[in-house]
This record gives structure tokens, C-alpha cells and sequence, in this order.
């Protein structure tokens, strides 16, 4: 099988997986996703400013290819998971996560709340 | 600058056919395995910290966060030792480690002051690089020059000699022209070159072994809007045109591939263009692609060269034209451990040479770039750059690769071309060797003794770095 092939193959499957999805709201853009990223804040003002100084860096900057803040569907994977193993992650770092998400005034406390923050758990 | 997607999609599809007619999947699996974790509490229950890459990490008894001035020098003085401050945990080396306080400056964070005419500001040491940016706009004005990566904090920054590049462009210390300095028994110094001047000279490089700098003074300059070009060249021939290219662009840097021969060019020139916003990140997808052809490919580097070179030839330029704040510094999500030297200017090319014949020879598993940047001299007393034209040199190890046997070879290299290390990234010198770097090293260390006669700064490894070694 030839690259060409190959390309035919992945476009003729993506197509029949558009088509599944109808009827259904579209799904969000990668640029409504980073926009909507880029304009979230916590509503609790402690939350907020720890935030704004450590995973706003990466979490609503697309280029960091780290889950955005707000995408629910990049969440979803990362909270099947389970919470504690996704606060053991945020605590000890994987992958492109560096431990404490550079959060060093953060307790446990505070990265359950800000993952619940930004896997727009509320919403959900 | 990627790879084309056709070739991208080759790299996919020859990785997956050789995982599974040549039995690659256990390589694969061995090479894709995350390393070992300290546990996230210890015994006592007390929290886990660690640095960016992974490998610096401790179960501090105290974590501080002063909301001022006055409360940090009350903290200094009766809080368990050693008080190692921390910015974003930026440093590969174990500068933050401590089992006794753990002091983060985040709340003291953004500008304090700052003067239109002088295009000077005052800032508090906890802000973060790529806050300063936007705060920096606010008032007309943007750093000099800024580091390849704006996570860091300005504390932790300047505390390191964190640089950029350009001839003509030092430091970001160099840049201070004032500080404040809180010492082991709580006093405020103000320090510039009329006040304090000698601890002016000795602690703005100074890995907070000091003490702690709790605002800074910065010369900075009026908005510019640059032109940034990233295009591909033959390694030799850039190696070769290094001093013209430098002296043509008014930032230029390079990253040298191994097992390609080949370089990528970063200039940044002042520009009135129309604006053009740098698009994707693409930087991830190259280093990715390269990682992937290390995987398939590492144990036969005359044919990863091949391909490699092949792949890349046809990677198309890169330009973007912004304000110069928003095109100097990268994202950077791939996580990585980091040796950098900065040498006498004259070597920094016969040093590469001889790297990169050192990684293409014994390190097949190297798919990081070298990366190559200029800096002009200062006078800070620990500065790497005191007193000498420098050219940087900095070797990465993925953050899952043993960068241990890599770095060990490519120090004597780096050494002896007469490198003086980063302070904040990999390397094996102790007091002797680096009193014999640093000129002013002697009065230097008068000036901390006489600041902290106790050590509660010193952590294990400073005590290395300044008495023990």
C-alpha cells in the first residue's frame, strides 16, 4: 500500500465518521476551543490567582499541547482515569505535566479543585 | 518548521511496520516508559516537590508564600532551614531542593513601578517571564532580551544568568540596574552599583545563596516589532558563516540536528512590516518526528542520517512578524534535561565540532538539537558571561533518556574549551573548580559569608557549589 492509498483510506474514514455524527451539535473548533480557554477563570478568587500564576500558562495556550481549560472532550480521556490518579499525575508529573504543575503553593486540595475547574466539571 | 505531512505519515506507517516485522515493540516500550516517581508524600506526609524535568526533588517541611516584603524578612529569620526560594522549578540543577523551607515568591508578583522616560521598571521578583510581557506592554516597554522559554520567574531568572541571544545583547541581569535584596537575618538591602554596591557585584547571580531579591529594576526599551525567519541550512555551512550571520541578524541563534547535518536558523530583525502572527506550533511536530526516527532507526545511524536528511530537505522556511515579546520565547511541552556551557566566543564552533562527532559516535539515542547562542559580556562577579564575549552551548536528553552517560562525555569537551557552566543546568564542577572560572570568585564568597555566616541558604548542593567542593 502506497502513502496515496493510505491518505484515500484515512479521508474516505474520516468522512464515514462525519456522517455518523450527524444530527448531533457540532463539535467545537480548535479555535472556539482555544478561545474559550483563553477567556475562563475560576470564579473563586483563591482559585483564581493560583491559575492565573501556574496552569494558565499552559492549559489555555494551544501551543503548550497540554488539555485546554474548558475542553471537555481532551478531559474526558484524563478523568476516566479516575481523580486520584489523575491528582497523583498533577503531584508527581507525566508526560508533558511537570509535578505541581509549577502550582508550588498548591495543596491537594487546590489541584482537585482547579482539575474539576478546567475539565469544566460544573458544566458537565 | 515540520516535517511535510506526507512524511509524517511515512514515519507513522514505517514505524508501526517495523514494530511489527522486526519485533520493535519492546525497544518501543522500553524507550516510551515514564521514570520512576518519588512518591507524592512521604512518611510524614509532607508533599512532594520537584523540578520541571523531573530528576531535583524534595519533601520540604515548610512551603511559604509571604504576601510582602515584611512578611518574607520576618519569615527568613525564624522558618527551618535551608530557605530555598523557588520560581517555577525551571532548573535541572538541585538548586531547590530542601527539607527545610520551601519559599515561592508568587505573590509578589507584577510591576511595582516603573519610569516612561528612562524606559525603566521596577518588578517584583515572583513575576513569571511570560506575565512581564503583557504587563511590560502596558507601560510602553519590553525586555532586551528574553530566554528561549518564558516559564521561569524573574527571580529565578536573573538568580541563574538566564540569557537570550545577539551580539551586542547580554544577559538578563546585566539588564538590573537596581535590587532588593532581604538577607538570613531579615534585613532589606537596597543594592545597586552606588548602594551596596559590592553586594550589587556578588548576589545578582547568585542562585538566592545570598539571599532573597524580592524586586528588581530593569532597563528596558520602547516597542519593537521584529521579523523572525527560521530556515534550514547544512550545518557546516552555518557553522562556517556563524560570525557574518551574527553580525547580519539582530538576534540570530541556531539548533544543530544530530545524525542529519543539518541546522535550523533562527534570525529576528527589527521590522516595520505589516503584522503576521507566528501560526502552530510546529516545533513540537519536528522534535517528535525526530524521535520517532530515533526510536525506528537508532541502532543504524548511517541510514537515520539518510532518511532524516532526506525528510528534512524539504521543510519550508518559517516567518512571522510581531511584537518582539511575543516571537522570542517558545513553548517548549516536550520535557527534557539540559547541559549548557558558555564558552569564549572563539571556541564555541570547534567545541560544537567535536559534540557533535562525540553524539553522532556513541549516542544513537540523541534526538534533541544542539542549541547555539551568543551573549555579550558583564560584570557581575558569578555571571558565566564576566568579562568575555560567550557562545552557548546546550545539549538536551529527553526527560525518559539516561542524559547522565551523554552529559558526562560532552563536559571534558565543553571544559576544556573553557566553558563555564549554567547555573541553573546540568554539570559536575564544585568550589575549586569554579573558583578557578571566575575572577572575583574569592570576594564573592567573602560577600555570602558575610550575608548568611550560618548557611541557611545552603542546600546540599550549594554547599558543594560554594564551600564544600
Amino acid at each position: 500500500m502506497r502513502v496515496d492509498d493510505l491518505h484515500r483510506l484515512f479521508t474516505a474514514g474520516a468522512l464515514i465518521a462525519l456522517l455518523a455524527a450527524c444530527g448531533g451539535p457540532p463539535p467545537p473548533s480548535p479555535a472556539q476551543i482555544a478561545a474559550r480557554a483563553a477567556a475562563l477563570r475560576p470564579g473563586d478568587a483563591h482559585l483564581a490567582e493560583l491559575y492565573e500564576r501556574s496552569c494558565r500558562a499552559c492549559h489555555a495556550e494551544p501551543r503548550a499541547n497540554a488539555p485546554l481549560a474548558g475542553d471537555r472532550a481532551a478531559w474526558k480521556a484524563r478523568l476516566a482515569k479516575g481523580k486520584p490518579a489523575l491528582l497523583q499525575s498533577v503531584l508527581t508529573g507525566f508526560n508533558g505535566m511537570p509535578a505541581g504543575g509549577q502550582c508550588f503553593t498548591c495543596t491537594p486540595h487546590d489541584y482537585e479543585a482547579l482539575i474539576g475547574f478546567m475539565a469544566d466539571e460544573e458544566a458537565r | 518548521m515540520t516535517f511535510s505531512r506526507r512524511a509524517a505519515i511515512g514515519l507513522g506507517v514505517g514505524a508501526a511496520g517495523a514494530a511489527v516485522v522486526g519485533g520493535m515493540a519492546v525497544r518501543q516500550r522500553s524507550l516510551d516508559r515514564e521514570p520512576p516517581s518519588p512518591a507524592a508524600t512521604d512518611a510524614g506526609g509532607r508533599v512532594l516537590w520537584r523540578n520541571w524535568s523531573g530528576i531535583a526533588s524534595s519533601y520540604p517541611a515548610a512551603r511559604a508564600a509571604p504576601e510582602s516584603e515584611a512578611a518574607l524578612a520576618e519569615l527568613i529569620r525564624t522558618t527551618p532551614a535551608p530557605v530555598r526560594p523557588v520560581g517555577a522549578g525551571h532548573s535541572f540543577t538541585a538548586l531547590v531542593p530542601t527539607s527545610g523551607t520551601l519559599l515561592s515568591l508568587d505573590a509578589l508578583h507584577g510591576l511595582a513601578d516603573h519610569d516612561a522616560a528612562a524606559h525603566q521598571a521596577t518588578v517584583w521578583a515572583g513575576t513569571r517571564l511570560g506575565d512581564l510581557g503583557p504587563a511590560l506592554v502596558a507601560v510602553g516597554q519590553e525586555m532586551l532580551s528574553l530566554p528561549d522559554i518564558n516559564k521561569q520567574s524573574l527571580g529565578g531568572a536573573i538568580g541563574t544568568g538566564t540569557h537570550g541571544t545577539g551580539t551586542g545583547y547580554q544577559a538578563i541581569h546585566a539588564n538590573v540596574k537596581a535590587f532588593r535584596l532581604v538577607t538570613a537575618r531579615g534585613d532589606i538591602l537596597e543594592c545597586s552599583p552606588e548602594r551596596n554596591p559590592e553586594v550589587f557585584a556578588a548576589a545578582r547571580v547568585g542562585v538566592s545563596a545570598f539571599g532573597v531579591i524580592t524586586q528588581v529594576t530593569l532597563q528596558n526599551r520602547a516597542l519593537t516589532r521584529v521579523h523572525k525567519r527560521v530556515f534550514l541550512e547544512p550545518l557546516e555551512q552555518v557553522a562556517a558563516e556563524w560570525p557574518a550571520l551574527s553580525n547580519a541578524h539582530d538576534k540570530v541563534e541556531f539548533f544543530a540536528f544530530p545524525f542529519s547535518g543539518l541546522a535550523a536558523v533562527v534570525a529576528t530583525d527589527r521590522t516595520e512590516s505589516p503584522l503576521k502572527p507566528r501560526g502552530p506550533d510546529q516545533d513540537t511536530d519536528t522534535l517528535l518526528s525526530l524521535k520517532r526516527l530515533r526510536d525506528l532507526l537508532g541502532p543504524l545511524p548511517g541510514l537515520r542520517r539518510r532518511i532524516t536528511h532526506a525528510l528534512m530537505a524539504d521543510m519550508p522556511p518559517e516567518e512571522s512578524v510581531d511584537d518582539s515579546w511575543k516571537l522570542l520565547s517558545n513553548e517548549r511541552p516536550v520535557r527534557f534535561n539540559e547541559m549548557e556551557f558558555h564558552l569564549p566566543r572563539e571556541s564555541q564552533m570547534a567545541a560544537m565540532r567535536e559534540v557533535m562527532r562525540e553524539i553522532e559516535r556513541n549516542h544513537n539515542d540523541v534526538f534533541f538539537p544542539l542549541e547555539l547562542r551568543s551573549i555579550a559580556p558583564d560584570d557581575a562577579w558569578l555571571s558565566p558571561f564576566y568579562g568575555r564575549e560567550s557562545g552557548s552551548l546546550a545539549i538536551h536528553a529527553y526527560y525518559k533518556d539516561d542524559y547522565r552517560r551523554l552529559f558526562g562525555a560532552v563536559e571534558p569537551i565543553l571544559r576544556r574549551h573553557g566553558g563555564r557552566p549554567h547555573w541553573g543546568k546540568l554539570h559536575s564542577l564544585k568550589a575549586r573548580d569554579l573558583a578557578a572560572l571566575y575572577p572575583r570568585w574569592k570576594d564573592a564568597m567573602d560577600v555570602r559569608r558575610t550575608l548568611d555566616p550560618d548557611g541557611r541558604f545552603l542546600n546540599a548542593h550549594l554547599r558543594e557549589l560554594f564551600i564544600d567542593g
